[in-house]
């Protein structure tokens, strides 16, 4: 069971942020465009500033999930199994056998929480 | 209800057997019918609770389970051999191997009937019998390694240490990560008097699972089994300093393990809310 992490506010403000950014960048993108479209501009490439105001985004949202994730896992299998524990690792469950005494603790035992 | 239901189904993910508590949390649920609302999983969690209830006795419960199974999915070899499963809680072995050989008459790459087989036979007090047919059923499913693991422990009860230990290597050839299938390996080494073979393992059992207490015993039996010994003449063999520096390691790290403060703290709160809830 991992142990759940307090979430990263300052994290998901930065996410946010950065998304508002990316989407400001994207409707002046199209306001551009129909800008250049209206007066029957030809020209290539966007104006600088909606590029840097995308480019923050991106840097935004790169350094938000970082605060955002939790923290790493090890990549070997073994520091996963170490955690384990033995009834989990040695059990065989399509080899169970009723031949045990299950049948006669809880026969009459109520179980409680 | 929700939580009931995750609680389940990592209990089905991990495998252990807690027939108790799946049954404690799986009865409301099979009995409001809310297991319904799971959607997919609610067959699963038919099928677990029902396995439990044979564990605990539970007949009535167990019986709603397969009947809703048996609804579900009429015919099916997965809902005959929980049948099978039922007549063998009640004892009635002999009926529930007909309903196993029936369903290895149909197909005879049924592997879950299979398994039954053997367990049957061996709960039947026919161990000779109950390996034969593992054999024969590892003779098609060598990757399997659950049958070689179930075979080493038929063996065990058998006392043939050197049949065990090879179904132990197989194992370990297709699960090299699991430190508990080492920790049985190495104890078999140990029990054969393989102590050089077993020192070996007990240190993998600690490479795999930092401080496993366990493996740091064996390593101080085979360490000092080998050093009040004769020393070995052979090549291959550890030498008598390394001995002692892989002894006085595990004797400290054992000492890390339980004589820090926190240890003992942990060890003390247990055994205090233990004695507490006699």
């Amino acid at each position: 069971m991992a142990v759940q992490q307090s979430p990263s506010y300052i994290g998901r403000v930065v996410c946010f942020i950065g998304f508002l950014l990316l989407f400001h960048s994207g409707y002046s993108t199209f306001e551009h465009l129909s800008y250049l479209k209206a007066i029957d501009g030809h020209e290539s490439g966007l104006p600088l500033d909606i590029v840097i105001e995308l480019l923050a985004s991106v840097a935004l949202f790169g350094l938000g999930i970082v605060l955002v994730a939790d923290d790493f896992k090890e990549i070997l299998m073994e520091t996963e199994m170490a955690k384990q524990s033995i009834e989990s690792l040695d059990a065989r469950p399509s080899f169970y056998s009723f031949n045990h005494r299950g049948r006669a603790v809880f026969r009459n035992v109520t179980l409680r929480n | 209800m929700v939580s009931a239901a995750k609680v389940l189904q990592d209990l089905r993910a991990s495998a252990e057997r807690k027939p108790d508590v799946v049954v404690r949390l799986g009865k409301p649920l099979v009995e409001s019918g809310a297991v319904r609302k799971l959607d997919a999983d609610a067959w699963l969690v038919y099928e677990q609770v029902a396995i439990a209830a044979l564990d605990t006795g539970d007949d009535a419960l167990a019986q709603k389970c397969i009947q809703a199974l048996e609804d579900k999915f009429p015919g099916s070899a997965r809902v005959r051999r929980l049948h099978g499963m039922q007549l063998e809680a009640d004892g009635k072995l002999t009926e529930a191997g007909e309903i196993y050989k029936a369903i290895l008459n149909e197909d005879e790459t049924n592997v879950l009937a299979a398994k039954r087989q053997v367990m049957l036979l061996r709960a039947m007090g026919l161990p000779s019998e109950a390996i034969g047919a593992l054999v024969k059923y590892l003779d098609i499913n060598y990757t399997d390694f659950e049958g070689w693991l179930q075979l080493a422990d038929l063996y065990l009860d058998e006392l043939m240490y050197a049949q065990a230990a090879f179904c132990m290597e197989e194992v370990l050839m297709l699960q090299p990560q699991n430190h508990i299938f080492h920790l049985k390996y190495a104890e078999i080494l140990y029990t054969q008097e393989n102590i050089p073979l077993a020192l070996k393992q007990f240190c993998r059992v600690v490479e795999l699972c930092k401080d496993h207490v366990r493996g740091l015993y064996g390593i101080k039996l085979c360490t000092s089994r080998l050093l009040n010994a004769a020393p070995s003449k052979s090549p291959a063999a550890t030498s008598q300093e390394d001995l002692t520096a892989i002894d006085l390691l595990a004797t400290e790290r054992l000492i890390a393990v339980y004589g820090s403060g926190a240890a003992a703290a942990a060890t003390k709160a247990v055994s205090t809310k233990w004695i507490e809830n006699l």
